[in-house]
């Protein structure tokens, strides 16, 4: 196998390197020092939380409507729905999206997501997921595949919302590190903002690849 | 002497110097924006430069502890020790997936081993889907700043190019221009058999790798394609998943003036289940390519840090003027100055480090605060070495070295020589230096003769 000679070649000339550069005036550090303390941000309330995300959230160009309780949440999905002019939705298989949808049968398309081709996903207007987590300090939705199929729902079709309750509102990146760690998903990622772009003369365009329109739908505690 | 050729070619484009100059000024401010609201930038900035430093001088162990880790998750580790054992991998890994179409999201690697020419070599089409970086595909160009690609060329320009290539009705509005690069990627993504992209933190305790973006080109090439392939240096490894928060403050706000990118994705091996989305297989390609030359040094090695943000281009006075090609490498500016002489080898490439006034903004602005400067220095003493053996020009200024030392050791000899100069309103031509700098006149008499003369008395008065 000539990566494993490669494997070998690279390791030994990293370490024949760093003995060749290595100095008494340059003493190696413990390997598995712990890192300082991390970067805090000043712990706030619940409701000042919210409302520094819903504030971060306007200042990247997604949209956020607060609803408490399932009913009004269908309903105001619905409205950001026909609002956008979208027909064809699809949903993840989380089961607060299909209990959301379900009353939207009679009104909209709306794909089965245990039976959605690509073709069908490349066809949809947009797409429902639920948000595993908020991030205050960055108005940032994080999204983890161990917990839902959300992976090309909130990147595929021009429009995305994301179901995020209150309580999942993390204060700082750090403390959303902490907690997508735990989950060990093979894939996590981390939404702000509509899909953007400055490659033309600078100019910001939104949309580029992925959804032009972030619509958080915030579920408060009830 | 194709920097200097280039370099000239550049100044003389008023259209480029134009566009440089409103990118660079427009990054810097957003750039100062970005971290004023920070509390503890400085702070932030050596605790990033230590976990590198810890990082770097341990590095075969925190690759083995990656390459482990991934490999537990279920990706393939591969390792390259060259450009050329990079392209053989990817397109090997292609050939076996009997991919045909292959979408590439940003990557500097890719450009270094020139994988784009390999594969095409091959028969397999990769199509860049970074917008800036698919404009100059198509245009035929290489990219002239780290961040923003195709920063050189006008909307006009672009949209001549998509008129010409895209079929697209010409237009200047840029929503519109994105839109058309936008359609015809889409289809290029659902027909794609393969994602390339690039890395830019891997974590070594969970082999997790992290590639930020705004676009989303990047998500796509990688949960797309049935398989992905992720290309990255050995240096961008990193120790702990906790040590991403540094680097993800630093770098957005460092290379485009924003708190956070629009998109992170944190990918862990391959998908658990069948029916979870994602790529069937993950492979993860390691590539030295000169890096580990440069741990022989703790000045070279630091070069080692860097996280690709760009800040030092926007800031460099040098490059504001010239812009990325007449670096003739794909890392332009002051970090590609020490980078290319030090991936190529100094024989193309020994003009670089001088491409710099050593001014000192590049160090500044650093987010892992590299001494810049200080590696030009160190490499600038390794193209005089070199010239040593062989240069023409070496026996002249040998020799002009020499005499100045011979003069300037023996008080007497340097004030012959200096009536001697003033009598005759003689100047020695320095080369280069007075080539484009005109030298103060010297005064008509010395100090120290003013001095003989009665500024003694005078100042004892």
């Amino acid at each position: 196998m000539r990566t494993d000679d490669a494997r070998r070649e690279i390791l030994g000339a990293i370490r024949e390197n760093l003995a060749r550069g290595s100095s008494p005036h340059d003493p190696l550090p413990a390997p598995q020092s712990s890192p300082p303390d991390p970067l805090s941000v000043p712990e706030r309330g619940d409701v000042q939380r919210v409302r520094t995300f819903t504030e971060r959230l306007a200042a990247v160009g997604a949209h956020c409507t607060v609803v408490s309780g399932e009913a009004e949440a269908a309903a105001a999905l619905a409205g950001i729905l026909s609002g956008a002019g979208a027909r064809r939705i699809a949903g993840s298989d989380a089961p607060l999206v299909q209990r959301l949808l379900r009353p939207l049968r009679d009104r909209f398309e709306i794909a089965d997501p245990e039976r959605l081709s690509r073709d069908d996903l490349f066809a949809c207007d947009a797409g429902v997921t639920t948000a595993q987590w908020g991030i205050a300090e960055t108005g940032t939705l994080v999204l983890e595949s161990a917990r839902e199929r959300s992976r090309l729902l909130s990147l595929v079709p021009p429009i995305h919302v994301a179901v995020l309750s209150t309580r999942c509102i993390c204060e700082s990146l750090g403390d959303a590190l902490d907690r997508v760690r735990q989950a060990a998903s093979h894939a996590i990622t981390f939404i702000t903002g509509p899909s953007r772009t400055s490659d033309i003369e600078l100019t910001l365009v939104v949309g580029v690849h992925g959804p032009q329109t972030v619509h958080v739908l915030l579920l408060e505690d009830t | 002497m194709t920097f200097d050729r280039d370099a000239r070619t550049a100044l003389a484009d008023g259209q480029l110097r134009g566009a440089l100059r409103h990118a660079t000024t427009l990054f810097g401010e957003r750039r100062r924006a970005a971290i004023a609201d920070v509390p503890d930038w400085e702070g932030a900035r050596d605790r990033a430069r230590a976990i590198k430093d810890e990082t770097l001088l341990h590095l075969d162990r925190y690759l083995e502890q990656f390459a482990a880790n991934a490999e537990r998750a279920g990706a393939r580790v591969h390792w390259a020790r060259d450009a050329a054992q990079a392209c053989d991998i990817i397109a090997g890994i292609a050939e076996r997936r009997d991919a045909r179409t292959v979408v590439k999201s940003k990557s500097m690697a890719s450009e270094e081993i020139r994988l784009n020419a390999a594969l095409a070599a091959r028969g397999i089409a990769a199509v860049e889907t970074d917008l800036g970086e698919y404009i100059i595909q198509l245009a035929g160009e290489e990219p002239s700043h780290i961040v923003v690609p195709a920063i050189h060329k006008t909307k006009g320009q672009i949209a001549a190019l998509f008129a010409a290539k895209l079929g697209m009705e010409p237009s200047d509005d840029v929503t519109k221009l994105a839109a058309a690069a936008r359609q015809a990627l889409r289809r290029r993504f659902a027909e794609a058999d393969l994602g390339v992209s690039g890395v830019n933190f891997a974590v070594a305790e969970t082999g997790t790798i992290l590639i930020l973006e705004n676009e989303g080109n990047a998500r796509l090439t990688t949960s797309l394609p049935r398989t992905h392939v992720a290309l990255m240096g050995i240096e961008k490894v990193i120790p702990r998943f906790a040590d991403l928060e540094v680097f993800l403050r630093l770098l957005p706000r460092s290379g485009t003036g924003q708190a956070l990118t629009a998109y992170q994705s944190l990918l862990t091996g391959t998908k658990r289940q069948p029916a979870d989305e994602g790529p069937e297989e993950l492979h993860i390609v390691l590539l030295d390519n000169g890096r580990s030359r440069m741990l022989a040094s703790p000045v070279t090695r630091q070069t080692l840090a860097c996280i690709r943000c760009g800040a030092c281009l926007n800031a460099c006075p040098v490059y504001r003027q010239i812009g990325g090609h007449a670096y003739g490498s794909v890392y332009p500016g002051p970090i590609g100055a020490v980078l290319t002489p030090q991936l190529l080898g100094m024989g193309d490439s020994a003009e670089l480090p001088y491409a710099s006034s050593l001014c000192g903004a590049c160090r500044d602005v650093c987010p892992v605060k590299i001494d810049i400067p200080a590696v030009l220095l160190h490499l600038r003493a390794q193209a005089v070495a070199r010239r040593g053996s062989t240069g023409t020009r070496t026996l002249l200024e040998r020799l002009a070295f020499a005499s100045y030392a011979a003069v300037m050791a023996r008080p007497r000899l340097f004030e012959w020589v200096m009536r001697c100069a003033r009598r005759l309103h003689l100047m020695p031509p320095l080369g280069a230096w007075t080539k484009w700098r005109d030298l103060r006149p010297l005064a008509p008499r010395s100090f120290r003769e003013e001095w003989r003369r009665g500024l003694r008395h005078e100042g004892a008065r």
